[in-house]
């Protein structure tokens, strides 16, 4: 019987600082025991519970797409006991990793739209997910046109530089990376997300969003997109709470009837208008 | 179904031979209360309204080790969590589990194994235990079983279901498995049980209260129920102690700590409520559930709305009236219902 809880053994690959203040570090994880990455086919949007034997666990968004074969990436935030020693870690050390877990974005009923894709701060994790695993050539042209709104507070705090500055090359995908007020050294757009989505977002019409970010920015940034005509079945969103077993057994992460974790953590704002605000 | 009649002067040994055959889990005393524990034959008894506890710890501890690891580089993988206790389940019977409590496992079975995942540590011992009820003839005052779909004589969740009779007991079969297990259980006579049984529940179920009614809860939409302005005045009596959610058969939050040591170290769940402040907060320190009031909300709305929801009408409370009467502040979860109802 598989047993769920169970992560696999996985080796720090790689690390590196992801941002200027240090909060963030991103990992890529290879499997120590061959097999198990078949095991763990994962879609963007999923997450998975990263475990530190003697620690705990947290639930993480994977932001590497299941394009990227051979490891699987993270981007965590040092905030509680898990991450912090996370923070600590070294290249080569064990850990586990246990997943996927939640339901990805609906990349096939997206299929034959343009899209939009809204991402604030450091949850754009599972958003690079998405546009790396929609870049690719066997991808790309099941989908229209494909937009990128990114904004991060300062310039140092924008994630995943490479990967952004080389869309910004690509004329199959219009990204627009903003910081909130100006800098030294910044020659990009500058202004909060939900202005420059008003500025840059497509008309609605065969169009679907997908937003994630801290809960100000999206509060901000739904009725720009209401506003512009998107219907809630086109606003597609993604939830956190808190989580333990990630396996809709817990409790602790429900919304209303709905666990993020095994039902979500991507809903559609039509569906969260059904339901409480206990996110 | 098999049907048998277990005679005054053979309890015992009906008790001895269901515990030569498995590990006999019945009601017995323990530190004065009533509990549903390991048993010998000689302890069990058949005198009882219900057990203090609900039974789930038979298959739910309430502290359990998952997994374990070492950190002996010297050994094959440091660092590695092995899991624990799923390659060595002990065959279980458990005698004298009341109808209501029977039923809130089944629910618990539902949340466990449900539509995406299965819980191995839930399942190996849940399924492969036999499971005998034992019928309710003298239902306690804090008792609403019929209230919330359930009957003193109800089978789900059983695979036998036996009422206390002339002394002794009548017994029937309710599944295939319970049918394998009696069948072959030395010393049993067979007898006619059914009719008895039915006639017996017709009578109980008649001194119960009938049906509450939850037709507008059903019908309504989750958050006009949420909204309603009822919840503050029941908040304000609720202490948030989590008496409810500890003692409720079918409440089943876990939360999951590590502990280790220098040689290595275990992953545990222990039972958790929903009426803890840390049981929600965000790492951020945002809380979606901040006050005592959203997380009394939530248990009502979990047992009466949720789990209805999600398990085709059933209700998430089957009415064994424990918390009703350990509540230290007597919220009763009729009067909440009747009140969401309203």
């Amino acid at each position: 019987m598989h047993n769920p809880f169970l992560p696999y053994p996985v080796r720090i690959a790689m690390l590196r600082v992801e941002t200027e203040d240090k909060n963030l570090r991103t990992f890529k994880f290879e499997f120590v025991n061959p097999g198990d990455e078949e095991k763990f086919a994962y879609m963007p949007g999923q997450f998975a519970e990263l475990s530190v034997p003697g620690q705990g666990e947290i639930p993480i968004g994977i932001a590497s797409s299941p394009t990227e074969k051979g490891s699987v990436m993270f981007t965590v935030n040092r905030v509680g006991q898990v991450s912090s020693y996370m923070h600590n870690m070294k290249e080569g050390d064990i850990m586990g990793l246990r997943g996927p877990l939640g339901h990805p974005y609906p990349l096939d009923t997206l299929e034959g739209k343009n899209i939009i894709i809204i991402a604030g701060g450091f949850a754009v994790t599972t958003l690079r997910s998405t546009i790396v695993w929609m870049l690719q050539p066997e991808n790309r042209p099941k989908y229209g046109r494909i937009t990128f709104v990114y904004g991060a507070r300062t310039p140092g705090l924008l994630c995943f530089k490479d990967d952004w500055s080389e869309w910004q090359k690509r004329d199959d995908i219009d990204v627009h990376v903003t910081i909130d007020r100006e800098a030294p050294g910044w020659s990009g757009k500058v202004g909060f997300v939900p202005a420059v989505t008003k500025e840059v977002c497509p008309p609605p019409e065969n169009t679907a969003a997908i937003i994630c970010g801290p809960p100000v920015m999206i509060k901000f940034t739904q009725p720009v997109l209401a506003e512009a005509g998107y219907s809630p079945d086109n606003i597609i969103m993604s939830l956190e709470n808190r989580m333990k077993c990630g396996l809709g057994i817990c409790g602790r992460c429900n919304v209303g009837p709905e666990y993020v974790c095994k039902d979500g953590p991507v809903f559609t704002l039509s569906q969260l208008n059904q339901l409480p605000r206990e996110y | 179904m098999a049907e048998y009649i277990v005679k005054e002067n053979a309890l015992r040994a009906f008790f001895q031979a269901l515990a030569q055959e498995r590990r006999l889990l019945a009601p017995v005393r323990v530190g004065g209360k009533l509990q549903m524990a390991e048993a010998r034959p000689e302890e069990v008894t058949l005198d009882y309204g219900n057990t203090h506890q609900s039974p789930k710890s038979a298959f739910f501890p309430q502290t359990e080790r998952l997994m374990a690891f070492h950190k002996d580089t010297a050994q094959s993988d440091p660092f590695v969590y092995k899991p624990l206790g799923l390659d060595k389940i002990t065959p279980t019977v458990l005698f004298g589990l009341r109808p209501c409590d029977a039923q809130g496992l089944a629910i618990c079975d539902q949340v466990f194994q449900n539509d995406r995942f299965t819980d191995p540590y839930w399942k190996t011992k849940y399924e492969s235990s036999i499971k005998i009820g034992l019928a309710c003839d003298q239902p306690g005052p804090a008792c609403f079983c019929t209230a919330v779909g359930g009957s003193p004589y109800g089978e789900a969740g059983l695979d036998a279901l036996a009422a206390v009779k002339d002394a002794g007991l009548a017994l029937k079969a309710i599944t295939e498995a319970g049918a394998e297990f009696l069948k072959k259980l030395p010393g049993l006579e067979s007898g006619a049980a059914e009719s008895e049984l039915a006639e017996r529940r017709k009578a109980v179920e008649s001194k119960m209260p009938g049906p509450l009614d939850q037709a507008k809860v059903a019908a309504g939409a989750i958050l006009d129920i949420f909204n309603q302005p009822h919840w503050k005045d029941t908040a304000d009596r609720c202490l948030n102690c989590g008496t409810c959610t500890f003692v409720c058969p079918t409440c089943h939050c876990f939360d999951i700590q590590d502990e280790q040591n220098d040689k290595g170290g275990v992953r545990m769940r222990n039972w958790d409520t929903c009426m803890s402040w840390l049981y929600t907060v965000h790492g951020t320190g945002h809380n979606p559930r901040p006050t005592k009031t959203e997380r009394m909300r939530q248990r009502f709305l979990h047992k009466l709305k949720y789990i209805p929801l999600k398990q085709n009408g059933q209700s998430g409370c089957i009415g064994c009236g424990r918390c009703v009467t350990l509540c230290p502040v007597n919220i009763d979860i009729r009067e909440v219902a009747k009140q969401m109802n309203g």
